[in-house]
C-alpha cells in the first residue's frame, strides 16, 4: 500500500559504542523503505596515508588499529603481504599458532555480533548470557597474546609469542565451556518465538543479487554461496586443517545468525586440531633490512569476511602505498538491497545483520517532505515508537 | 597446465596487443597490465569467465600518471589484479558499475582520493571526505603531505 | 517453565562480575603493561625510540649518560621497545591503571644513576 508521500529518515551517523559510524539518509513511504543512501567516512582517519609515512615494522601496529575487533585479521593480512614481497615463509608452528589466534577472534567476534544482534530485537537477557560467556575467550586470547583486544601477535616472518603447555589445557577447557553454551544457544535462537518473529523473512538477499554486489563473508554464505577465502585461497596453515564452510540457504537475517553460530562450533573444532597438531619448531624468520619494490595483495577471511590489503613497495624503509578495504564496506551495497521493501522498524537488525560496528543512534531527525518540518528524536523515544509498531504489526 | 596458466592464455587469445605486461607472481595471484582503452572489454570478459567478485579497486600515484587496479577473484579462489595508467587531470576512465554493480562505493572512493572520474557513474557525491572539502584537494595523491593539507586547509579554518 | 529452572540455577551461584575497585584480578602471566628501563643495562642506543610505533620513547643524549622519556599517554603497549632491545633493558610491568587527569604527569623518566 502507497500513501503517495516520501518521507526522508536520516539514519545515524552516531553509533559511538562499535567501531564504524554510517550514516543512511532512508526514503520511506508510510512504513516501507523504498530507497536508502549510505554515507560513509565519519571515522576515516587517513591510515592509508599514514601507512606511508611509518617503517614496515610500525606498521604492524598500525594495521592492528585499523580495527579494534579483528585486530589479528588485519595484521595477519599485513604481514602475509610483506612477506610476499620479501620472499618469506612464516615457520609451520608460527602458521598455526596464527590459525589458533584467527579462530578465537572469529569466536569472539561472532559472539558479540549475536549479542548485538540479540539486543537489537530488543532480548537484552540473550545479550548478557552472550557476553557473559565471550568473556571465556577474551580470558583465553589474554592469557596467549597479553592483551584482551589488541593481540599484537604476527610480526614480519612469524609470531611473537608462543602457546606454551601450560595454557592448552585452559583453552580446551575454555573450548568446551564454549562449545556446550553455542549449542545450548543454537537451540534457543531456533526454538524461542520472539527471534523467528523479528528475523525470519528480513532483510532477504538472494543469491544472485549477493553475487553480484559483491558481498563478502557470513552475508554471502547465508545467502547460500560457498565462498570462504579461508577454503579457497587458504593461507596460514588453513591448508592443513580440515574445516566446513557453513552456509545457510534462509538468506536473512535468521540464516546469517545460524551461519555465525555454525562458524562459533567449526571454529571450536579448528582451534582443537590445530593444538593437536600443533608442529615443534621456531616461530619467527628474521626480515631483511631492505624491501626490494614490488607489489603483493594479500587476503584474509576475517570475521566479517574477505579483507584485502594491496602492498607497493619502492625499496625504501616505507611502502610507497598501502590500500585496505575492510569486509564492511563491501558489504554495504549489498545491506542497500536488503534495505528495500522493508519495514522502519527492521532497520536495527538488517543493518545488525551484516555485522557492521554498530552501536547506538542517539538522535534521528524527520523530515517530512511536503510541509518541510523537523522532528528530532532521541533513542528512547524512537525505541518506544518501533516498539508499537511492531506491536501492531504482530496484532 | 595450472589454472592461472589457462586463464593467462585465454586473456592473450581474447585482448592480444592490449596486454602491456602479464605477471604470475605465485599461485592464485595474476597482476596484468592493460592499455586504458581496453578496460570494458576486458572486464566484462573476465566477468564471463567467472571473476564476478570485485574486491577492491586501488589508487597509485605514479608521479605524473595515477595507477588504477582493479582487483578480482575468481570464485573466492584466484586473485587478478587489472592495472591500467590514466592522466592525472585529462583523462577518460569508463564505469563498470553496469558489468559489476559491487563496484559502486569503490569508484566513489577513487573518484575522492585521487580525482579519478568515472564516466557514466550514477552517483559521485561525497562519500568519505566531510562536506565543505575543498574542490580538487585530493588526499591520496603524493603532492599532498600532511603538511600541506594542514597549511591549505585547516589554516583557513583557524583564521575563521 | 524453562526460564524459571534457568533463573534458580543462576540465582544460587556467584556474581560473573568482580566489584572493581575493591576487588582487583591479578593480570596473566606476559601480561603487556608498561615498559621499564633498567638504566644499569641501557646503553643509550636510542633504538626504542626509533622503532617505537606512537613516537612514545624520546632519548635525550646519547650513551651512559642517555635520559629516557616514556611518555605513557602515547604508548600502545604492543612491547615492540622491549623486543627490540639488544640488551634486554626494557621490561613489561603488570599495571594497566595509568589514566591521569593532567598529562604531564603521565611521562616517566629514567637514567643511570651515578
Amino acid at each position: 500500500m502507497s500513501y503517495g508521500s516520501i518521507v526522508k529518515v536520516p539514519f545515524g551517523p552516531q553509533h559511538p559504542a562499535l567501531k564504524e559510524p554510517e550514516h543512511f539518509l532512508f526514503e520511506i513511504d508510510g512504513e516501507i523503505i523504498v530507497n536508502v543512501k549510505p554515507r560513509i567516512g565519519y571515522n576515516h582517519r587517513g591510515i592509508e596515508k599514514a601507512f606511508e609515512r611509518r617503517t614496515y615494522i610500525q606498521n604492524i601496529y598500525l594495521a592492528e588499529r585499523i580495527c579494534g575487533i579483528c585486530s589479528d585479521a588485519h595484521t595477519t593480512c599485513y604481514t602475509q603481504a610483506i612477506e610476499d614481497l620479501l620472499g618469506l615463509d612464516a615457520p609451520p608452528r608460527a602458521r598455526y599458532i596464527r590459525v589458533i589466534v584467527a579462530e578465537l577472534e572469529r569466536i569472539h567476534s561472532h559472539s558479540l555480533w549475536l549479542g548485538i544482534a540479540v539486543h537489537e530485537i530488543g532480548f537484552d537477557t540473550f545479550f548478557m548470557y552472550l557476553w557473559r560467556d565471550r568473556e571465556a575467550v577474551m580470558d583465553i586470547l589474554e592469557l596467549i597474546s597479553g592483551n584482551r583486544v589488541h593481540y599484537a601477535m604476527n610480526t614480519i616472518g612469524g609470531v611473537r609469542r608462543d602457546i606454551t603447555p601450560e595454557i592448552i589445557p585452559k583453552i580446551i577447557r575454555s573450548l568446551d565451556f564454549l562449545e556446550k553454551r553455542t549449542k545450548y544457544y543454537m537451540k534457543a535462537l531456533r526454538s524461542e518465538r520472539t527471534v523467528l518473529k523479528r528475523t525470519v523473512d528480513v532483510g532477504v538477499l538472494k543469491p544472485k543479487d549477493a553475487v553480484e554486489l559483491c558481498a563478502v563473508g557470513p552475508t554471502l554464505r547465508a545467502s547460500g554461496v560457498k565462498n570462504d577465502v579461508r577454503g579457497d585461497d587458504p593461507y596460514a596453515a588453513y591448508d592443513e586443517i580440515p574445516f566446513n564452510i557453513v552456509t545457510d540457504d534462509g538468506c536473512d537475517v535468521f540464516s546469517r545468525m545460524l551461519v555465525r553460530c555454525g562458524e562459533i562450533l567449526e571454529s571450536i573444532n579448528m582451534i582443537r586440531y590445530a593444538l593437536d597438531h600443533m608442529p615443534s619448531g621456531m616461530l619467527r624468520v628474521r626480515m631483511p633490512m631492505a624491501v626490494k619494490p614490488g607489489e603483493a595483495v594479500s587476503r584474509v577471511e576475517a570475521p566479517r569476511g574477505e579483507l584485502i590489503h594491496y602492498v607497493k613497495s619502492n625499496g625504501s624503509t616505507r611502502p610507497e602505498r598501502y590500500k585496505v578495504r575492510s569486509p564492511t564496506l563491501a558489504n554495504i551495497p549489498a545491506l542497500c538491497r536488503m534495505f528495500i521493501g522493508q519495514h522502519v522498524a527492521d532497520i536495527p537488525i538488517i543493518l545488525a545483520g551484516i555485522d557492521p560496528c554498530f552501536a547506538c543512534m542517539d538522535r534521528l531527525v524527520f523530515i517530512d517532505v511536503k510541509t518541510n518540518k523537523r522532528k528530532s528524536l532521541d533513542f528512547e523515544s524512537f525505541s518506544e515508537m518501533v516498539r508499537k509498531q511492531r506491536n501492531f504489526r504482530l496484532a | 597446465m595450472r589454472r592461472e596458466d589457462r586463464i593467462v592464455t585465454k586473456l592473450r587469445e581474447k585482448l592480444k596487443e592490449k596486454i602491456i605486461t602479464i605477471n604470475v607472481p605465485r599461485e592464485r595471484r595474476i597482476f596484468i597490465h592493460i592499455k586504458p582503452d581496453a578496460l570494458r572489454e576486458s572486464i566484462k570478459f573476465l566477468r564471463d569467465i567467472g571473476f564476478r567478485h570485485i574486491s577492491t579497486i586501488t589508487g597509485v600515484d605514479t608521479g605524473d600518471s595515477i595507477e588504477l587496479i582493479y582487483h578480482l577473484a575468481l570464485d573466492g579462489s584466484i586473485e587478478l589484479s587489472l592495472k591500467l595508467k590514466v592522466q592525472k587531470d585529462d583523462h577518460k576512465v569508463p564505469t563498470i558499475t553496469d558489468i559489476i554493480p559491487g563496484v559502486v562505493l569503490y569508484e566513489r572512493e577513487v573518484h575522492e582520493m585521487f580525482g579519478v572520474n568515472f564516466e557514466g557513474h550514477p552517483d559521485l557525491s561525497p562519500l568519505i571526505l566531510p562536506e565543505g572539502w575543498p574542490r580538487n584537494i585530493y588526499p591520496l595523491r603524493k603532492k599532498y603531505t600532511l603538511e600541506h593539507l594542514r597549511n591549505s586547509i585547516f589554516k583557513e579554518e583557524d583564521e575563521k | 517453565m524453562a526460564i524459571i529452572a534457568e533463573a534458580i540455577k543462576w540465582l544460587l551461584k556467584h556474581p560473573v562480575t568482580i566489584k572493581y575497585p575493591f576487588e582487583r584480578e591479578a593480570p596473566p602471566k606476559g601480561f603487556r603493561g608498561r615498559p621499564v628501563w633498567d638504566m644499569h643495562r641501557c646503553i643509550g642506543c636510542g633504538l626504542c625510540s626509533r622503532i617505537c610505533p606512537s613516537g612514545a620513547i624520546e632519548i635525550i643524549g646519547r650513551g651512559q649518560e642517555a635520559k629516557i622519556k616514556h611518555y605513557v599517554d602515547r604508548c600502545l603497549f604492543c612491547g615492540q621497545c622491549s623486543e627490540s632491545c639488544p640488551r634486554n633493558a626494557i621490561k613489561l610491568m603488570n599495571d594497566f591503571e595509568h589514566a591521569r587527569y593532567n598529562r604531564d604527569v603521565m611521562i616517566y623518566e629514567y637514567k643511570r644513576e651515578t
